[in-house]
């Protein structure tokens, strides 16, 4: 038995990521933490909850220095966070990466019938960053709506109002915060820290 | 090999950190400047791309108005006019300059309005305005075909400048009435801008003087000489 060299142990691939679905997800990072700093910033001139008299962020959480600030730099990382997002929708569509990568019907029977708790967390990790997805659409969508409310008038009456509208494209920000906590768990429990490392190098 | 935190890894993770502490922290306001400079060509001319100057943006019902929500945002302080003695200049690159009087605007053809009102500070009203609109006034002055910019100087010192499609706008109005009433002191009286396709910075308050020209020049307005954008459309 000591005659087993290392490479014959058995010792699961090292997971692969696409460089494209890399640069991606990295860029989404920097864009996301640009765009949430930078939200708090403009959020505090005016709190969606509370008005002026509301409950502000602290200065650790954002970006910008004041609301001009805050302002330049979200109408500067929108194009990097929406055009990224873009790119990424046109990389898996022509790819078919969507139906591969994401979550799909024997994700969701496993979910509901699978007795292998393994194959279970797998199919919860799909499960969340395909959910991811739609909410950061949203985010765009509902910014759009208030950044050209001259042009884009239907977004804020969609959603019922402008300030129905600010607290949609707020609460973006806690989700966007919850699901990198349940992302990277998630992302733990299937891989390791390998499966980390494999998104990033 | 067991799973731990390999030193290549823990490097990464501290590398992140630190970037984020750099970006919140006490460095967050050091490239505000710089980023709003560099951004600020791309977004005006995609903002005025969008814009359509000759498009009025839908209205509200009066049902809709919000009289609460308008909040009062005032640069120094409210000035006390006249407006029996209130006089309205309207100069620069026009071969008919004129100063009118409340009287005489008054007379001109009236339009009312149920918009948004948008402030920069992410809040809104629905407000009603009525008044005379601004293009009716440039037209009264005939302007040069050079006029690029309008500038617009207030009684409190406020300074403000447009571009001339949206100074043109059919919505963009010099307002004597808000929501069905004279226009109280404290929201311009006795003339204001009023428009739902700029932020509420650029809708000055007791304007008492109108300039065309056809380049900006600095300051191009109060506000922007602190750094904020100057295009501001909606």
């Amino acid at each position: 038995m000591s005659s087993y060299s290392s490479s014959q142990k058995t010792k699961p691939p090292q997971p692969k990521q696409a460089i494209l679905a890399k640069i991606f997800h990295s860029l989404n990072i920097i864009a996301l933490v640009l765009m949430i700093g930078s939200g708090l910033q403009i959020y505090n001139a005016n709190p969606v909850f509370g008005g002026r008299a509301g409950w502000h962020f602290p200065d650790l959480f954002l970006l910008g220095g004041w609301l001009a600030g805050g302002r330049h730099w979200h109408f500067a990382a929108m194009w990097l966070f929406a055009l990224n997002l873009l790119w990424y929708g046109v990389y898996i569509l022509i790819t078919r990466r969507w139906k591969r990568r994401f979550l799909s019907a024997k994700d969701l029977k496993a979910l509901r019938v699978s007795q292998n708790q393994k194959r279970k967390n797998y199919s919860w990790h799909r499960f969340v960053y395909t959910a991811i997805i739609p909410i950061l659409l949203l985010a765009v969508f509902s910014g759009i709506g208030m950044y050209k409310p001259a042009q884009f008038y239907w977004i804020a009456n969609l959603f019922g109002g402008w300030h129905a509208l600010r607290i949609v494209h707020f609460m973006t920000v806690p989700i966007v915060v919850i699901f990198t906590l349940i992302h990277s768990l998630l992302g733990l429990k299937v891989g390791g820290i390998r499966m980390i490392q494999s998104i990033f190098w | 090999m067991h799973p731990r935190l390999p030193r290549r890894r823990f490097l990464q993770l501290s590398g992140f950190s630190g970037i984020s502490i750099f970006l919140s922290g006490c460095g967050a306001t050091l490239f505000e400047k710089q980023i709003g400079k560099a951004i600020q060509p791309l977004n005006r001319n995609v903002q005025s791309l969008l814009l359509e100057p000759q498009e009025p943006v839908p209205e509200f019902p009066p049902s809709a108005i919000q009289p609460e929500e308008l909040l009062i945002n005032t640069y120094r302080y409210t000035p006390n006019i006249d407006p029996e003695a209130f006089r309205l200049s309207i100069d620069g690159e026009a071969n008919n300059p004129l100063s009118l009087s409340m009287a005489e605007i008054q007379q001109m053809p009236f339009t009312s309005m149920v918009i948004r009102h948008v402030c920069v500070e992410g809040w809104a009203a629905i407000v009603q305005w009525g008044g005379v609109k601004l293009r009716d006034l440039v037209s009264l002055v005939q302007p040069k075909n050079s006029v690029g910019y309008i500038y617009f100087h207030s009684a409190d010192g406020y300074l403000e400048s447009w571009d001339i499609a949206s100074a043109l706008h059919p919505q963009t109005l010099m307002a004597y009435q808000k929501n069905e009433q004279p226009l109280p002191p404290e929201n311009g009286a006795p003339l204001r801008l009023a428009s739902p396709i700029k932020l509420g910075y650029k809708q000055s308050k007791w304007v008492t003087r109108i300039t065309l020209v056809s380049e900006l020049s600095s300051p191009t307005g109060t506000w922007e000489s602190w750094g904020y954008e100057w295009y501001a459309g909606l």
